[in-house]
């Protein structure tokens, strides 16, 4: 690899190094001078974990050549305040409980940072602009902007330091009380390592060969050639899988690599470990699949007519579950109705988009307990389902979580694993495996794209008299969660209302989609969007206000739920009150609201984005002031549109 | 992955295009690296091997801007953030803030160049329509027998299709030479997913001047980006507005016919009503937009309708 010599000032400290010509300066900063601090979350400018200052400017390094900045002065998440300190911003940052999984936080941190430099008296608008770089998917960004406003009240002067501790403890119980995260200074400062900021001894970098297509068997691999490359140090294929394959949090139906045939586009077949990244990549060119492609499925109701391909030999009819509930007596429950509303709604697959792309590192150590650490949301499970894989007492496999840079249910599967695992046993050295944002997106598992087909009976007083709820769910190409989630789905089918006669069923199948798994809410989500909106739509034909009907049906102390549970306790009502109170709700149906209604954009709503605060802020006079503002409106609407 | 042997940080033209024109098959030239890294991707080029990168921006030649006869000359280094930072770029380049400030973010508008972003010749650049409303010009350099040759070449003609321009092996742009508007009302239009981050599915540039008292339409220019395989500059619809009277229905009566621009194979339907709501919504943004000037509508009673 051609290597280029780099002469930087790095937080404050000359730094000269050879490194390889093509690295990025995220490269440069993380495996050349260790600064884990700044994060690779998708290495393509689109998320912003990879800030940092060059020269006084606030970029992106993972779209900067290392090259480029040769000479320059940089600052790093890591040099902002001294060890054992922390700026304002930080200090905010770990007040307001900004932090969560942390994987954006440095990023987050420092474009804070920047915002306040440039302008220290910025208002709510332009930092919310300043930091629209940076992604964050836990915290839903209001603690970040809290964050980031109580450090400008300091910064310019408006507030005393004091307002960054913490607050003063109320009596001795914490409820009710902000307490702060106790790893929030690890994370604003960068220091808290993730899987993908470990390095070991001579460890070596894995790469995994993804199938192209969705559906096809598997005629021959041929890994010879790619062995054969200097820096190589291991290929491995289904074939080195000592002992039982298959994993899944329900049933085993997922090979650890591809095993006869690939069932979704980015299933793994093969992965290669080498000395470093870019011989693991050329590597992964050298393999030959022959692959003879099936005919592929890719729509649920596909799935289930008479003749569709078959993806798993054990399941002929491509179901991976179904979950039916039966209570009462619909028949009886829907002649009572004087209305009976019936619809479809469908959901789409949806993302996780975790910042932290899947990542993890593998070892065998000297007592051959064979060691994978990796950001699992299931370590115990992982490691019974990896001890029945690699064939070995459980003893001998250890799984440690590193922290997990957000999962949501996404990094439930064991996905690379095994990979990592079966590489390290061939080569007794330390493996990692990091991948690619892109990589993250086509092999993980997805929320379930869901179909539900909706019957209701209503009394004209608003009463439900029985529901019929069938949902169908796209599993795709492996099982993981489909079960669980199939199952929550249907208990929480017809939300929280206490129905006396129902069918629900709840069926996922199998289709050469992404597989689907678990995301938060694991089936909730799908089955409420389904139920919350036959009860608007209820309440607009009974002309009943909204919140009314939910009163009328809602499950109360006592009520049987959908699977005849008796409840203790319920709080529904309580909730119903409070949010129909601080959502300042106008009472009446549906349909006496629409143009007129005064409910919205209250003080405690959040506004909706407006744009060029800093051109905005100089285009003078109140009348001019007011016109920018209504064609920021035209522009919101439009985008609607 | 984006794999290269060599880097070079030329500091003078001469130096990047001897370099240039002497670089192996395959070379590159980058300047803020922003469209060139998230290329050679899995999903896009995936992993590619160059022989060497040339990276323009420390050549002095190619930093600053400079004003001559009624244009400015754009040196090609100048990146997005100058059009928010600039006081005085941001005066005679009225729409280029708006364009800006929708522009990916602060952190990638230190480094995108409008050069690149021209260049890169992608149909859905922010950096088009703007610049062709404002007559631009992009400057290009080679040697020729140990000298430097230059041409210009008017924007609409350079950008030729998707990633199609009618650069020369060996020639560097040095410069975007754009009208000067000082006085003019700017404005920017851009339909994406959320504020930042976001690259169009379709825009639009507006650029207006009304005579001293706001009644009268003295130059009106309109360009739209994403509704076909280059910028499109409404020239029929200037020059239809050029001396009216300012009216809120004339505005909705050209942005009528703006929608019958879109060449788009996909989305047409939707990228038309986009194309009339657009041109509406820039022509009255740009009007307010006009420095020291009180618009006065000749409908001023009407309201607007979308
Ligand atoms: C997250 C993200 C968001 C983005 N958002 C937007 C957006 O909102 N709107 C938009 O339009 N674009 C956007 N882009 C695309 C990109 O940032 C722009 O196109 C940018 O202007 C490219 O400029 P650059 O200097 O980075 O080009 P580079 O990547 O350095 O180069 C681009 C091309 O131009 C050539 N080139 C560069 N300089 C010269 C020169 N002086 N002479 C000849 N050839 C040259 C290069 O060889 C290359 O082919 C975005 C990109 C990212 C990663
Ligand atoms: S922006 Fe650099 S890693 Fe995402
Ligand atoms: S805390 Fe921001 S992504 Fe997790």
């Amino acid at each position: 690899m051609p290597k280029m010599k780099l002469e930087m000032e790095v937080n404050n400290r000359k730094v000269v190094k050879e490194t390889d010509t093509h690295k990025r300066l995220i490269d440069f900063l993380r495996e050349d001078l260790n600064l884990t601090g700044t994060k690779e979350g998708c290495g393509a400018g689109e998320c912003g974990t990879c800030s940092v200052f060059v020269d006084g400017k606030l970029v992106k390094s993972c779209l900067m050549p290392a090259a480029k900045a040769n000479g320059a002065k940089i600052e790093t998440i890591e040099g902002l305040a001294k060890p054992g300190e922390l700026t304002p911003v930080q200090k905010a940052f770990h007040k307001t409980g900004a932090s969560q999984c942390g994987y954006c936080i440095p990023g987050m941190v420092m474009a804070a940072t920047a915002c306040l430099r440039e302008n220290p008296k910025a208002g709510i608008e332009e930092i919310k602009e300043r930091l629209g770089g940076n992604i964050c998917r836990c915290t839903g960004y209001t603690k970040i902007f809290e964050a980031v406003e109580i450090a400008r009240s300091v910064v310019a002067g408006e507030a005393p330091a004091g307002v960054l501790d913490e607050d003063e403890p109320l009596g001795e119980s914490y409820i009710g009380h902000n307490v702060r995260r106790l790893d929030a200074p690890s994370k604003v400062t960068g220091r808290l390592k993730y899987a993908a900021d470990m390095k070991l001894p001579d460890m070596l970098q894995m790469q995994v060969l993804r199938s192209p297509h969705a559906h096809a068997r598997i005629v021959s691999i041929d890994t010879s050639e790619a062995e054969a490359m200097d820096g190589v140090a291991c290929v491995i294929t289904a074939d080195d899988v000592p002992g039982k394959d298959g994993f899944g949090v329900f049933v085993h139906d997922q090979p650890i690599m591809a095993r006869g045939k690939v069932r979704h586009v980015g299933e793994a077949v093969a992965a290669v470990a080498a000395e470093d990244l870019v011989t693991a990549r050329r590597a992964l060119s050298k393999i030959k699949v022959e692959y003879e492609v099936l005919p592929g499925l890719f729509d649920a109701e596909e799935a289930l007519k008479p003749g569709a391909p078959v993806i798993h030999d054990y399941a002929p009819g491509n179901v991976v579950k179904h979950i039916p509930v039966r209570k009462g007596d619909v028949e009886k429950g829907f002649a009572e109705a004087d209305l009976i509303l019936e619809d479809d709604f469908s959901t789409q697959q949806v993302e996780h988009a975790y910042l932290e792309p899947e990542a993890g590192v593998a070892y065998v150590d000297a007592d051959d307990v064979v060691t994978v650490i990796s950001p699992s949301q299931n370590i115990t499970h992982h490691r019974h389902m990896l001890a029945d894989i690699i064939a070995k007492p459980i003893n001998k496999v250890r799984f440690i979580m590193s922290p997990v840079g957000g999962g949501f249910g996404g990094k439930e599967d064991m996905i690379y694993q095994g990979m990592l695992a079966l590489a390290a046993m061939k080569t007794h050295r330390p493996v990692q495996l990091n991948f690619t944002r892109e990589e993250s997106l086509i092999a993980s598992a997805k929320r379930h794209p869901s179909r539900v087909h909706y019957r209701m009976g209503l009394k004209r007083d608003g009463r439900i008299t029985a529901v019929e709820f069938s949902m169908l769910s796209d599993g795709g190409a492996y099982g993981m969660s489909s079960e669980g989630v199939m199952r929550k789905a249907a208990i929480l089918s017809c939300g929280p209302y206490e129905i006396e006669n129902l069918k629900v069923d709840t069926r996922a199948v199998y289709t050469n989609n992404t597989p689907s798994g678990a995301f938060r809410t694991f089936g909730g989500m799908q089955a409420q969007f389904a139920t919350e909106s036959m009860m608007d739509m209820a309440a607009e034909a009974l002309d009943l206000d909204p919140f009314e009907i939910r009163r009328i049906n809602m499950m109360k102390i006592g009520s049987l739920t959908h699977t005849q549970q008796a409840l203790k306790t319920a709080s529904l009502d309580r909730v119903l009150d409070a949010a129909e109170k601080a959502s300042r709700w106008e009472k009446g149906a549906p349909k006496v609201r629409g143009a007129t209604r005064q409910d919205l954009d209250g003080p405690d709503t959040r506004k909706s984005c407006t744009l060029g605060a800093r051109i905005a802020a100089e285009v003078s006079g109140a009348e001019k002031g007011q016109r920018s503002g209504a064609s920021e409106k035209t522009k919101d609407s439009e985008r609607v549109a | 992955m984006l794999i290269y042997d060599e880097y070079h940080l030329p500091t003078s033209l001469e130096e990047a295009l001897a370099l240039w024109a002497d670089a192996p098959e395959g070379s590159r030239l980058v300047s803020g690296a922003t469209d060139i890294l998230p290329w050679a991707r899995d999903g896009r080029a995936g992993d590619v091997h160059l022989p060497a990168l040339i990276d323009v921006t420390r050549i002095g030649e190619l930093r600053g801007q400079k004003f001559e006869k009624g244009r400015v000359r754009l040196g090609a280094n100048t990146v997005y953030q100058d059009f928010l930072t600039n006081d005085t770029l941001r005066r005679a380049l009225p729409c280029m803030p708006h364009c800006a400030i929708w522009f990916a973010d602060d952190q990638i508008r230190q480094q995108a160049s409008l050069a690149g972003n021209l260049v890169n010749a992608s149909p859905v650049a922010d950096g088009t329509p703007p610049v062709v409303a404002l007559n631009g010009e992009i400057e290009l350099a080679r040697l020729e027998d140990g000298e430097i040759r230059r041409r210009c070449v008017p924007v609409v003609d350079f950008i030729e299709g998707p990633g199609r321009t009618r650069i020369q092996p060996g020639e560097i742009a040095t410069a975007v030479i754009l009208d000067a508007a000082n006085g003019y009302g700017g404005a920017f239009q851009k339909v994406g997913q959320r504020r930042s981050l976001v690259i169009s599915v379709a825009c639009c540039a507006a650029l207006v001047k009304t005579d001293s008292s706001g009644r009268v339409f003295e130059d009106v220019r309109l360009a739209l980006g994403g509704v076909g395989p280059g910028p499109m500059r409404l020239s029929a619809i200037e020059s239809a507005m050029r001396g009216e009277r300012v009216s809120r229905a004339l505005i909705r009566r050209v942005a009528a016919g703006a929608g019958d621009m879109v060449a788009s194979r996909s989305r047409k339907e939707y990228r038309r009503e986009v194309v009339v709501n657009f041109v509406r919504a820039a022509l009255e943004e740009a009007l307010a937009n006009q420095p020291d000037i009180e618009v006065k509508f000749q409908d001023a009673g009407e309201t607007v309708d979308a």
